[in-house]
């Protein structure tokens, strides 16, 4: 058990200093909760503890053990949550603290995790630049004339490495998806790509490989746009350090598998889907499509349910589902879309990882291959038969 | 009976990032050591400083271990995970084994916080041949019929049962013995 060093103030009340210091490490309060502690005559602190304690303002969640707490513990604790939240709300929510600012941090070992986590390897200067923001050089030399001291910082910004990282980037993520999506045409691409390279998914991607407090940025809480230019220029980095094989892998493996999970037909969808399977079949030299109800269900209800079904020359493409004979029209539209484009509900699943070890050459070919647009699009056997 | 009265949450398994799909990604970013020097209470986390640590930190070199060495305070350990979460443990009196079990469980921790998970399985495609819906395997034959109609009027003839077989058989076995016949 903890030992316990008592200091008795008055008659009768005991208080254990050690105790209270570890339960308002727990707590991790800030300054604030400082001035209201020396407050209570009674619980004086030392200074250098609770400076201490300042610094941990982020929630912690505790591997409890079973404890037998003290009588006075909880009031304590829940006056002390009390105070927390008034100074909290007038100061307008809860103080954070870049990691930096914590006395254990050391921005050479972060960054050499950094590497070692993704399993690259760097040039430091590489790394350090691409993490390095104009914004930060511009605060420091600003900072450093105002104390008067002559700047010759030595920082190099990564504008230069957004721009190349977020070039290779879209060109790796589009042979990805031609390799992978070989019927599918251009158009779905672009939505895939502009899905994947979207600020919401990178700014994700950055988070959560720890680029939030390796970043050197003025702004903090770190926006958006920061986290998206960080990401790309440690891909132009990378790019840099370990050549363009790597960096595909590493785009692949952290950014493309962010389309696990996500319907591609809901990235896109063609606008008229009828005209476009007509002109398909017309081109293909098959039958004009046609339309027959298959199933309905409830036709006089709110909950009417008709099924048609598209056929070509009596051969049966696809059928669709809707409320009303016009919507079932177009969705059966839309799957006939889905079977020639390979994108129905049961298509093949994604490859990722080692599964692309074989189409790398194949994705890496068709890097600056388009696929064919909506507008010309046949199926493959018989654009393989013409050419 | 509802779950609002239980402190554990609950919730479905998953990673963040899909972490596994491309690359392993080990979650843990860094870990933060706080031990006396001096107390008995801070022994096992010294021994095991002087003795595993170094092998942990090459093992895992995606994660930063600092140590904080602080007076009359006892040991404990912060890991902080990729996506923000931290963690706490307390190490007083653990011993030299104990502080090496629990920092490889918390190697092997995402930083999504400890959940009843409700299933051990997810995944995003439940369905690969489509949800059966009543018009699932009907013959087309329905659209176009007239009612009464002679087949689909008459309930669906599934053939004679086991049941119905087996008398069958025996009454076939009967007739072949005529003679055999109790008379009634």
């Amino acid at each position: 058990m903890v030992t316990q060093r008592v200091y008795g103030f008055a008659q009768g009340s005991k208080v254990c200093m050690l105790e209270l210091r570890n339960l308002l490490c727990k707590l991790e309060l800030g300054i604030q909760a400082y001035k209201t502690v020396l407050d209570i005559p009674a619980y004086k602190m030392v200074l250098d503890t609770v400076v201490y304690c300042s610094r941990l303002t982020a929630a912690v969640n505790v591997i409890s053990k079973r404890n037998f707490k003290a009588h006075w513990v909880a009031p304590t604790l829940r006056e002390l949550q009390r105070r927390k939240v008034i100074e909290e709300d007038r100061g307008g929510g809860p103080k954070i603290f870049h990691r930096s600012t914590f006395l254990e941090w050391n921005y050479d070992a972060e960054i050499f995790a950094f590497s070692n986590r993704l399993g690259e390897k760097f040039n430091d200067s590489s790394l350090r630049a691409a993490l390095t923001h104009k914004s930060y050089i511009e605060r420091e030399t600003a900072r450093l004339s105002d104390i008067g001291v002559e700047s010759n910082l030595q920082f190099q910004d990564n504008e230069a490495l957004a721009q190349k990282g977020g070039e290779i980037m879209s060109k790796f993520i589009n042979g990805y998806l031609r390799a992978v999506f070989t019927q599918v045409p251009e158009e779905l691409i672009r939505a895939m790509h502009d899905y994947l390279t979207s600020n919401p998914t990178l700014e994700t991607v950055a988070k959560h490989i720890g680029l939030g407090d390796l970043m050197l940025c003025a702004d903090f809480p770190c926006k958006t746009e920061t986290y998206v230019k960080s990401f790309k220029a440690v891909v132009a980095a990378l790019a840099e350090s370990s050549g363009e094989e790597r960096a595909r892998i590493f785009v692949q493996d952290l950014v493309v598998t962010q389309l696990y999970g996500q319907d591609v037909n809901e990235l896109w969808n063609p606008v008229d889907p009828i005209g476009n399977l007509t002109a398909i079949l017309k081109r293909e030299g098959k039958a004009e499509p046609e339309f027959r109800l298959i199933r309905q269900a409830g036709s006089n209800s709110i909950l009417a349910v008709y099924y048609v079904g598209v056929y070509s020359d009596k051969n049966f493409i696809s059928e669709g589902a809707g409320e009303s004979l016009e919507v079932a029209k177009e969705m059966a539209a839309r799957e006939a879309l889905k079977k020639f484009f390979h994108t129905e509900d049961s298509m093949r699943a994604l490859p990722f990882g080692r599964q692309l070890k074989n189409i790398q050459s194949k994705i890496a070919q068709l890097e600056n291959q388009p696929n064919v647009p909506l507008s010309e699009w046949i199926s493959p056997k018989i654009m393989s038969a013409v050419h | 009976m509802s779950n609002s009265h239980l402190f554990l949450p609950s919730g479905f398994i998953r990673t963040p990032l899909q972490n596994g799909l491309g690359r392993y990604i080990p979650q843990l970013q860094r870990i933060t050591i706080k031990f006396c020097k001096s107390h008995g209470g801070s022994r096992g986390v010294r021994d095991f400083i002087e003795s595993d640590l170094m092998e942990f930190a090459k093992t895992n070199p995606g994660t930063v271990v600092y140590l904080k060495p602080r007076r009359h305070r006892s040991p404990c350990m912060v890991a902080e995970y990729l996506n923000g979460e931290r963690e706490y443990l307390s190490c007083h009196e653990f011993s030299r084994d104990e502080v090496y079990k629990w920092l490889s469980y918390m190697c092997t921790r995402s930083g999504i916080p400890v959940m009843r998970f409700r299933k051990y399985q997810h995944t995003d495609y439940p369905t690969i041949q489509g949800v059966w819906n009543p018009f699932t395997h009907q013959a087309p034959e329905i659209n176009v019929a007239e009612f009464p109609h002679e087949v689909l009027s008459k309930p669906i003839n599934h053939g004679p049962t086991a049941t119905e077989q087996l008398i069958e058989i025996f009454k076939k076995t009967q007739l072949e013995d005529p003679a055999n016949k109790p008379p009634n």
